[in-house]
């Protein structure tokens, strides 16, 4: 039986995948993107230049693409199994991800004014106490806009999942499709503007909060 | 003995020479102007004292001891240690925009006073292991902690006299952005006193205000007489009036030095004469 309760319950289940693969996404890929900027700024060639090779790579094709590279690729090359299929979602979303985010710490880290860092400098502080108590609360600040752009792309990107059978929501409600019940892949919107407006309010306090801050 | 003594600063920007071999020395206590044309090296030299810059060759010696050799690599925490022995204020401020007019003040004691309480908790620990003590780890944390919370009240109440001593002590909860350039000033003024340093230094400490603010920091810089302070201003008259010894540069070179009567009053060089003209006729 197909009752709008029965289809809410199956697509929530659904959302719950597309929940997972974006909390898991953006608990890793945030700190990795962190690691991925301060490699692609190294002083040293032989770190800078892969990064940003790899930086190149992962922006430059198509997520989906990565995604198919990520989970047939270890078989079709080595012929070893390569990860379940939920595995490389998330290898592939945070590898991806991790590079976005990169690019967006390090224009926000090569804008904190030189001067902010020679005045902690001066002042004796460790390298250590300047990139934390200095600049990254700046770089924060700087982020806010252009991160939170990302994360809502990040949301929607969450669908391309099923392309290797993640069942995310609108791959549950395809199922209906092929019933000859079309509505359902609609009613999914409804869960992703749902999302999308709790993410925009978040972020709108996020940035009042830190408001006080002149950059 | 002088109680600071730079010996032959040189450096180089790529091909061109800006420190073309300085020496100046000054006493304890003494107040040394720098004037000369935009571009004669200044900054550059108030930079390599702060050991933002290292020069290319060079010693300074301070209350009779070499403490940087331009010659020697010396280790991140040892250059940290020398480097607070120099403060200075920029010309443009450079306040930490995220934190309160108090907390830029403490920031950096605060930082050590944490570093402090780390080590005391470690030691503490060590004491209460040798003493056969149970539970050491958790008393030691629990003295750290004390420790750490006392050292972080007397850096706020020091960084409160501070604000106070430069005429700010209504606006220590306010940010950088709510404060007039002149007031920013003073709490860089105050941030900079915050270690005391052996010298402080001030880079045109003036020139990014509006006419009417240089007024008030040039009056705070005043109420510091009695520090050793390195100066490097446009404002002729408040170096005439508050430097023992003038450093006129040009080029990279020291042109002419001596007291603010030699310097403003009995200028010998032409180079000079000319410069104090331009400045006069500015004004
Ligand atoms: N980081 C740098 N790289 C290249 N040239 C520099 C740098 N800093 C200063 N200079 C040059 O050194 C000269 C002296 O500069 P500066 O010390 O700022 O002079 P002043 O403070 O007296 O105006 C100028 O010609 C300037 O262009
Ligand atoms: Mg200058």
């Amino acid at each position: 039986m197909n009752t709008f309760l029965s289809i809410t319950l199956d697509l929530l289940e659904g959302f719950g995948t597309t929940c997972l693969i974006f909390a898991l996404t953006l608990a890793l890929a945030l700190p990795l993107g962190l690691v991925v900027a301060f490699g692609s700024m190294s002083r040293f060639r032989l770190l800078r230049l892969p990064v940003r090779t790899l930086v190149w790579i992962i922006r430059g094709t198509p997520l989906m693409l990565q995604l198919i590279a990520i989970f047939y690729g270890p078989s079709l090359l080595f012929g070893i199994g390569g990860f379940d299929r939920l595995t490389a979602v998330i290898v592939a979303f945070v590898i991806n991800y991790a590079c976005y985010f990169s690019e967006i710490y390090r224009g926000g880290i090569e804008g904190v004014p030189a001067g902010q860092r020679e005045a902690a400098q001066v002042l004796g502080l460790t390298k250590r106490q300047t990139f934390f108590y200095v600049i990254l609360p700046q770089v924060i600040k700087r982020i806010t806009a252009p991160m939170s752009n990302e994360v809502m792309t990040l949301v929607k990107d969450t669908s391309l999942a099923r392309i290797i059978s993640v069942a995310e929501i609108i791959m549950v409600s395809q199922e209906y499709t092929r019933q000859g019940l079309i509505w359902p892949l609609f009613y999914t919107g409804a869960f992703y503007l749902l999302f999308i407006g709790i993410l925009t309010l978040l972020f709108r306090f996020l940035e009042k909060k830190l408001a006080y801050i002149k950059v | 003995m002088d109680f600071l003594h730079v010996e032959g600063f040189r450096k180089k920007f790529y091909n061109t020479e800006v420190l073309k071999g300085i020496d100046f020395s000054l006493q304890k206590g003494e107040i040394l102007a720098i004037i000369g044309a935009s571009g004669s090296g200044k900054t550059t030299l108030l930079r390599c004292l702060n050991f933002l810059e290292t020069p290319d060759e060079g010693k300074v010696y301070l209350d009779g001891e070499l403490l940087s050799d331009a010659k020697e690599r010396y280790p991140e925490g040892t250059l940290r240690e020398k480097r607070k022995k120099f403060g200075l204020v920029f010309q443009n401020f450079n306040l930490f925009p995220h934190y309160r007019a108090i907390k830029n003040v403490s920031l950096a004691s605060d930082l050590a006073a944490k570093e402090r309480a780390k080590e005391f908790r470690r030691e503490q620990k060590r004491r209460y292991r040798e003493e056969g003590v149970r539970f050491a780890g958790r008393l030691a944390r629990r003295d750290g902690a004390k420790f750490r919370e006392e050292a972080l009240k007397e850096s706020a109440r020091r960084a409160e006299e501070l604000l106070e001593t430069v005429g700010l002590g209504d606006k220590k909860q306010s940010y950088p952005g709510e404060l007039s350039g002149g007031q920013q000033q003073r709490v860089a003024i105050a941030r900079a006193l915050a270690l005391d340093p052996e010298v402080l230094c001030f880079d045109e400490p003036t020139s990014a205000l509006d006419p009417e603010l240089t007024g008030e920091v040039l009056r705070v810089i005043r109420a510091l007489k009695g520090r050793t302070m390195i100066i490097v201003t446009h404002e002729m008259k408040f170096a005439r009036e508050v430097a023992d010894k003038v450093l006129f540069m040009a080029d990279g070179a020291v042109e002419e030095e001596g007291t603010p009567e030699e310097i403003f009053v009995h200028a010998r060089s032409e180079k000079l004469r000319a410069f104090l003209k331009r400045e006069n006729s500015g004004d």
